[in-house]
């Protein structure tokens, strides 16, 4: 039966520039939208149609994609649902899309959690026409990010991202939003460029002739280890920061907390997501051996992470700023993965990331129902609000528990293969980072009981309360679905991302 | 006939002329009539090359020749739009003094 | 074979689970839905029944041959689903989907006036019985660990099932975080075992010398089998981790009574029971569980003494026979890790069946008091036992359950805790006999379980005379409750009078479990058949017997004479020295506000202080360096006069500069 719907789906896709369309379909969306008239249901229409059929066509790349039989000989992993065109060929750069195992859970999520943020927005009426633009805007950013094969474009798409994300904080933002916003964009830029820089010398110390990532990631191996070593640091810093790690995460809370609610879910949804895919896809394969010296300095950097963020976030009385730095410890999984370089490492890094967005985004968005319909997201505020919100409790215990990586739920199998990974490693040092899960919980359930549970809070006037709108709960309800799916069955996604993982780790030459 | 290094004097003179006046002018349309003259000593530099080039490398050449008109051009649009900037610049303010006028300032 | 069908026993309560969740509202016909849970529940008990029959006609389900699937393949790294069904499995279906579905039914008389909130309860204690078939019957660790948690999951949504009661939230939250250290021990153990043997499936762990084959050294596979019994610590309330179970009592009465008798702590048992053929190849991990057993059962059973709730005896005193059952376990490993040096013995496997055998009477005589304390606050209204008292007079049928459960949890024979808890003490005995380098050790043991068994008579005892009888403490009008509360009581009341039969009937009980480990730990060790009527005959020999019988008598004596008699007044014991033990006792050691003073001062102290760190260090130098850019941008920006000579004057000479520059460096090259 699934051979069917595999086939079926090919034959589906068979012809078609898929991955084309899913970057620039958003692109005519926001168009349209930007030239829309003021009619509000227009405007929601377009965008919901023009960030879902990407969607519909990423479900069907999942059943499309073929995977269980890797090819020999290949040094780097060999792009499915390829298209090359040539756009500046004296300096070797083209317009090349392709995806593997690693790209295809992150593609996923991208269209995913960009319909689910739309369909949140519903009643978004302060300039809607600049706001579902901007979002399609960075959907199209995002999507190239994880499909595109060439250096130059893939920076290009790598900070037309930074453009909606900036103006989504600094024009809807909270109170704080100009000191928010700047602070993001100057601090990933400033990344960026530093990754910048590492891309140009990868390029240049290859001969200058190509931006392929395929055709560098072939060349590496000419690459002294010297070079390789500085190269991964900067590389490092610059995507360790849009993760982002410790010490480099403090522009994070503060984005999150001044963001609408929308764009924290496709910040902490995606944008934190395209730091660990650089990461796997660009720094790891093609330095291999600058990936090998610095992976104790990542293990470090990403059991720091886990436990220093899970331990600020006991101290946070911001429900959001709690998820945010929540999303710092899961992102940490992420890195310490990774720095296994080892195959169970890196498949559950890369699953850890998309686990991290479906379950992050229903967090969010918990958060931002709290905010519209409590008035205040501080803890201490709160209190006993499951009485007025029952279904908001609900999802909110729900994805509290997804987040603490509860079995049946999608986190979990994610958490338990990097702590095999981890002691495969590195033996007992598992017990430091283990500890995080009881911090974990104890910090989600702690806050559970003092906002949800108990008699219903005198602080704020609750006469008014209702519980969550449709369009709040329908993408609630949606993602939490999605979450007990993959958590029953992760093989779906697992079994996919494997083969990528193999044609890495043949680079590196471990295993 | 006159040896190119005169010409080439008499270009640069022309230039300190021009960057003195630039300095120390307080009259706007001075400064933009001692621009001129920087110009102008440019365009003497010019076209004694392109005179000389027979001479400087064996075949004649009018680039510099050809430059200087275009320099001339520029210059005369130059002119107005300066002179265009001056007269708003009076109006706002009753003078062009250009030490008394720097809106332009961080 | 109804074996076959096994996986459908923890399917049925999950699609009553479901169903409850997900159907609209008019359908749930009757009280939120009960209909349906206890139909499901009730599916599953005549589905467990079918394969215990199974089971003890010889036919199991154990070894690689076991139906499985593969959950989740990474290279190296795969996890399977699987079933596996053998004798402790069979005795845990029994006790689970028993009382289970006697609790499903008691709860139609017990929830009837919660309204609304009905519905979520039934969903989530079908979920509750759902899982915990599923850890009963994995056939992997990674399988079980799943249920496991999910198991906390359960109790944590019904120990905060009123979660408009802050304590109700509070007991919830502690009761999650506290099972959840453990679990991170079990996790710990579990990744060791995995990374070593490469599976945690029981078929490959369970063989012989598995662990030592792997290539692990003694003490990493000592360290990894008390990791895994840290995850029992914290899941079956054991000391030190054991303080979350009384603060559960926040929940329904019927909550508690599945979670001490049929479904969370006896995971723990399980556990440990499970892990057997691993255990017995690490004696020393065996003592510390047996070490800890001790020492639970002792603390929990002083605790018992003085409480007033009544919902906190029983609490403290299943945290004190849980203590009884590790003990015994720990004990009859010694006694199997001791003699497979030295040549096969009779009755081998006396401690892992006697701690089986007590789980299985401890879950249906305190399921029993449980359901009868319910019984009693539904009348009263309190949980406190100085407003209670001379109930016995109304509430006649819940009096008398309460006794036949109080008599056998005092070993009193011929009710079932009696048989069990007499084999738990004798198996202690004979662990300081034959355990060689720790035989020290038991005995301290055995002394301290048989102080206990005195305790327990005394404190189950005060308990019932204080409840039933003498004068009526407060005004309520007490009533018998109603027929769907007391037809459960009633049956699990004869059960708890007769389930110790089982020792002697047929085969024995515990020829019957030695079978489960005889199949799996190998060869060398035989463990040999019982014959029931022989060891009825050692057990009456026996001067062990006829000790723990007479502590069990004096206790019952002195609870008799205080609280019935009256013959000594406690309240004068309220000053001096034994004031300050009593205060010790009531405030439990102190170990609650231990804890809270750690999480609260330490933990949240900790991230207090991380959190200004982020705030004003890692921030801070980050802000700093924005406050210098901009800062040294306002005092370089000042060279902008805005006078255009300026800018001129500043080109000229930069001109002239560079001209010199060439003059002086060039000049030789023109």
């Amino acid at each position: 039966m699934l051979e069917g719907a595999q086939s079926f789906a090919q034959d589906l896709l068979s012809g078609l520039p898929v991955l084309s369309i899913m970057i620039f379909l958003p692109l005519i969306g926001a168009i349209l939208v930007f030239l829309a008239g003021r009619s509000m249901s227009i405007i929601r229409v377009i965008s919901l149609i023009f960030s879902g059929i990407p969607l519909i066509f990423a479900v069907l790349l999942i059943f499309a994609f073929s995977w269980g039989a890797i090819p020999d000989g290949e040094a780097f992993a060999d792009p499915q649902f390829y298209e090359e065109y040539e756009w500046i060929p004296s300096l070797g750069v083209s317009f090349a899309v392709g995806i593997d195992g690693i790209s295809l859970p992150l593609l996923f999520i991208t269209p995913l959690l960009t319909f689910v943020s739309i369909l949140f927005s519903w009643d978004v009426d302060r300039r809607p026409r600049e706001y579902f633009g901007l979002i399609l805007l960075m959907q199209v950013g995002v999507t190239g990010v994880f499909v595109l094969l060439d250096y130059l474009v893939f920076y290009i798409f790598w900070e037309i991202v930074l453009i909606p994300m900036y103006f989504l904080i600094g024009i809807w933002g909270g109170p704080n939003k100009d000191y928010a916003s700047i602070k993001f964009f100057i601090y990933t830029h400033v990344a960026s460029l530093v990754m910048l820089l590492a891309i140009m010398a990868i390029y240049f110390n290859a001969g200058a002739t190509t931006f392929n990532m395929m055709e560098l990631g072939d060349a590496a191996s000419g690459f002294t280890r010297g070079f390789q070593i500085i190269a991964f640091g900067a590389l490092l810093f610059g995507f360790g920061v849009k993760m982002p790690m410790v010490p480099f995460h403090t522009w994070l809370p503060d984005a999150h907390v001044e963001a609408p609610t929308a764009g924290s879910v496709l910040l902490a949804g995606l944008l934190l997501k395209m730091g660990g895919y650089g990461l796997i896809r660009v720094a790891i394969p093609t330095l291999p051996e600058g990936a090998s010296y610095l992976a104790p300095l990542m293990a470090v950097i990403g059991i720091v992470s886990i436990l220093y963020a899970a331990v600020v976030c006991l101290a946070q009385k911001d429900l959001k700023k709690m998820v945010a730095y929540s999303s710092v410890s899961h992102m940490g999984f992420v890195m310490v993965g990774f720095a296994t370089l080892s195959y169970v490492g890196i498949v559950a890094g890369v699953f850890v990331m998309f686990a991290h967005g479906l379950v992050t985004a229903v967090l969010f968005m918990t958060c931002g129902v709290v905010q519209h319909h409590c008035g205040t997201r501080m803890i201490p505020k709160l209190g006993g609000i499951s009485e007025k919100m029952p279904k908001l409790a609900t999802y909110m215990t729900a994805g509290f528990l997804a987040s603490l990586g509860l079995p049946g739920l999608v986190m979990f199998a994610a958490e338990f293969m990097t702590f095999w990974a981890i002691f495969n490693n590195w033996g007992l040092w598992l017990l430091v980072p283990i500890l995080s899960v009881a911090i974990t919980a104890g910090y989600y359930l702690w806050a559970l009981q003092r906002s949800m549970f108990g008699p219903l809070t005198d602080k704020i006037e609750t006469e008014n309360i209702h519980d969550a709108n449709w369009y709040e709960s329908a993408p609630m309800a949606i993602l939490i679905a999605l979450i007990a799916l993959f958590g029953i069955l992760p093989a779906i996604m697992i079994d996919r991302i494997g083969d990528a993982v193999t044609i890495i780790l043949r680079a590196i030459g471990g295993g | 006939m006159i040896p190119m290094i005169d010409w080439l004097i008499f270009s640069s003179l022309l230039m300190a002329v021009g960057a003195y006046g630039v300095l120390t002018a307080r009259n706007g349309i001075l400064v933009l009539m001692s621009i001129e003259v920087m110009l102008n000593a440019a365009n003497v530099s010019l076209v004694t090359f392109s005179a000389y080039s027979t001479e400087l490398h064996g075949y004649p050449d009018a680039m510099g020749q050809i430059f200087a008109l275009a320099s001339m051009t520029v210059a005369a649009a130059e002119v107005a739009i300066g002179l265009a900037i001056f007269l708003v610049l009076y109006k706002r303010h009753d003078s062009i003094d250009v030490t008394k006028i720097n809106i332009l300032r961080w | 074979m109804m074996i076959d069908y096994a996986w459908l026993i923890p399917v049925f309560p999950i699609i009553g689970f479901l169903i409850i969740s997900l159907v609209p509202k008019k359908w749930l016909i009757w009280e939120g839905g009960a209909p349906y849970i206890i139909g499901m529940s009730t599916a599953s008990f005549v589905l467990s029944i079918l394969v215990i029959i199974d089971v003890l006609n010889g036919h199991t389900l154990t070894g690689p041959d076991s139906p499985r699937m593969t959950w989740l393949s990474a290279g190296s790294f795969e996890l399977t689903f699987g079933i596996w069904i053998d004798q402790l499995t069979a005795v845990m279906l029994l006790v689970v989907s028993l009382v289970g579905t006697l609790v499903v039914i008691y709860s139609v008389g017990y929830m009837h006036g919660e309204g609304e909130t009905k519905r979520r309860y039934y969903a989530e204690i079908a979920l509750f019985i759902g899982v915990m078939f599923g850890l009963v019957l994995a056939d992997n660790f990674v399988e079980m660990f799943i249920f496991w948690e999910l198991v906390g999951l359960c109790s944590y949504l019904l120990i905060g099932f009123w979660k408009h009661k802050p304590s109700a939230a509070s007991a919830a939250k502690r009761a999650f975080i506290v099972t959840r250290v453990g679990d991170i021990m079990l996790l710990s153990g579990l990744i060791i075992l995995l990374r070593y043997v490469g599976t945690l499936d029981f078929s490959e762990l369970f063989a012989e010398g598995s662990l030592e084959g792997s290539g692990m050294s003694s003490g990493m596979a000592t360290l990894s089998m008390i990791l895994l019994f840290g995850g029992a610590i914290g899941k079956s309330a054991q000391f030190p981790l054991h303080e979350w179970l009384p603060d559960a009592m926040e929940g329904p009465t019927t909550v508690s009574a599945l979670i001490h008798a049929a479904t969370m702590v006896k995971a723990g048992v399980y556990l440990v029971a499970r892990s057997y053929p691993m255990l017995v190849q690490t004696p020393d991990a065996l003592a510390f569980i047996a070490i800890i057993g001790g020492i639970t059962a002792l603390i929990a059973a002083t605790n018992a003494l003085v409480a007033v709730d009544i919902k906190r005896v029983l609490a403290y005193s299943t945290i004190s026979q849980l203590g009884y059952m590790m003990l015994a376990l720990g004990a009859g490993g010694l006694i199997i890790t001791g003699l497979m040096h030295d040549g096969g013995h009779d009755g081998l496997g006396a401690g892992y069946s006697s701690g089986i055998f007590h789980m299985m009477n401890h879950a249906f005589f305190k399921a029993l008091l449980f359901l009868a304390a319910g019984s009693v606050i539904h009348a009263v209204g309190t949980n406190d036992m100085l407003k209670m008292g001379g109930l016995g007079k109304t509430m006649k049928i819940t009096s008398i359950t309460m006794l036949i459960g109080s008599l056998s949890i005092a070993g009193i024979p011929p009710f079932s805790g009696f048989w069990s808890k007499d084999e738990v003490l004798a198996s202690t005995f004979h662990a300081f006999e034959d355990a060689g380098s720790y035989s020290t050790v038991f005995l301290i043991l055995w002394i301290m379980g048989v102080a206990t068994a005195f305790m327990t008579a005394f404190y189950m005892f005060r308990m019932w005379f204080m409840t039933f009888t003498g004068k009526q403490r407060s005004d309520a009008h007490a009533h018998e409750s109603p027929v769907s509360m007391t037809v459960p009581l009633m049956i699990l009341a004869s059960l708890a009078a007769v389930s110790g039969f089982a020792f002697f009937i047929g085969r024995g009980f515990f020829s019957f479990m030695s079978d489960s480990i005889s199949s799996t730990i190998g060869s060398s060790v035989a463990v040999e058949a019982i014959h029931p009527l022989e060891s009825l005959g050692e057990i009456f020999t026996s001067p062990l017997t006829y000790a723990s019988l007479i502590v069990s008598a004096v206790g019952l004596f002195t609870a008799y004479s205080i609280y019935y008699k009256g013959a000594f007044s406690v309240s004068r014991l309220a000053s001096g020295v034994t004031g300050k033990l009593q205060k010790l006792l009531a405030e439990r050691y102190y170990i609650s506000w231990f804890y809270d003073a750690f999480a609260y001062n330490i933990i949240y102290g900790i991230s207090l202080v991380a959190d200004i760190f982020d705030r004003y260090v890692i921030d801070g130098a980050i802000n700093g360096m924005a406050w210098l850019s901009s800062k040294s941008g306002a005092f370089i920006r000042r060279s902008q006069t805005g006078q255009v000579q300026n800018y001129v004057a500043a080109i000229v000479i930069g001109g002239c500069l560079l001209l010199l520059f060439l003059i002086v460096f060039e000049w030789g090259e023109w």
